[in-house]
């Protein structure tokens, strides 16, 4: 197995903007400020984007935190985001 | 342990130090499919893809999304990995 685990190559991403997808169709971009093994996630400047069926058709909105704890049971997948 | 168990053991720990580097198919429990080279893994099924590809229970229907970077998947979400 490789040294370098998972988590490891997570700490990469301390300080730089990343893209949190959580269940539920959730998503978070924000600075990584932290994180553990139960992918506990601490994000700065974060943006929560909410995705809703406005008479069946899909609209998106934003909302902003500037400090943000995620509980690490809902996150699915953690990147960097796309542009 | 029994000889069972520990042969399993060790036939699993093959299969995933195996299959570093290859191209391999992740499907979580909410049915999205990934599809990239395998950066690492560790016990709890923590992974790491590289040039992944996202997809809905199967790779024939269509592409939802290319992540450019490295994609970390949370093990307790995983459902399966298989060499693509």
């Amino acid at each position: 197995m490789s040294s370098e685990t998972p988590l490891d190559l997570l700490k990469l991403n301390l300080d730089e903007r990343v893209y949190v997808k959580l269940r539920g169709a959730r998503e978070l971009t924000g600075t990584l400020q932290a994180f553990d093994s139960h992918c506990n996630i601490v994000l700065s400047d974060a943006t929560e984007t909410i995705y809703e069926l406005v008479d069946g058709e899909l609209k998106s909105r934003t909302k902003d935190s500037e400090m943000i704890f995620v509980r690490g049971d809902t996150v699915t997948l953690v990147t960097t985001p796309a542009e | 342990m029994s000889s069972a168990t520990e042969s399993t053991t060790k036939a699993s720990e093959q299969f995933l130090s195996n299959i570093i580097g290859k191209s391999v198919s992740v499907k979580l429990h909410s049915g999205m499919l990934f599809q990239g080279t395998l950066e690492s893994i560790d016990g709890f099924m923590n992974i790491a893809l590289n040039n992944a590809t996202e997809h809905y229970e199967t790779a024939e229907n269509g592409l939802l999304h290319r992540y450019d970077g490295d994609v970390f998947v949370r093990g307790t979400q995983v459902l399966y990995i298989s060499e693509a």
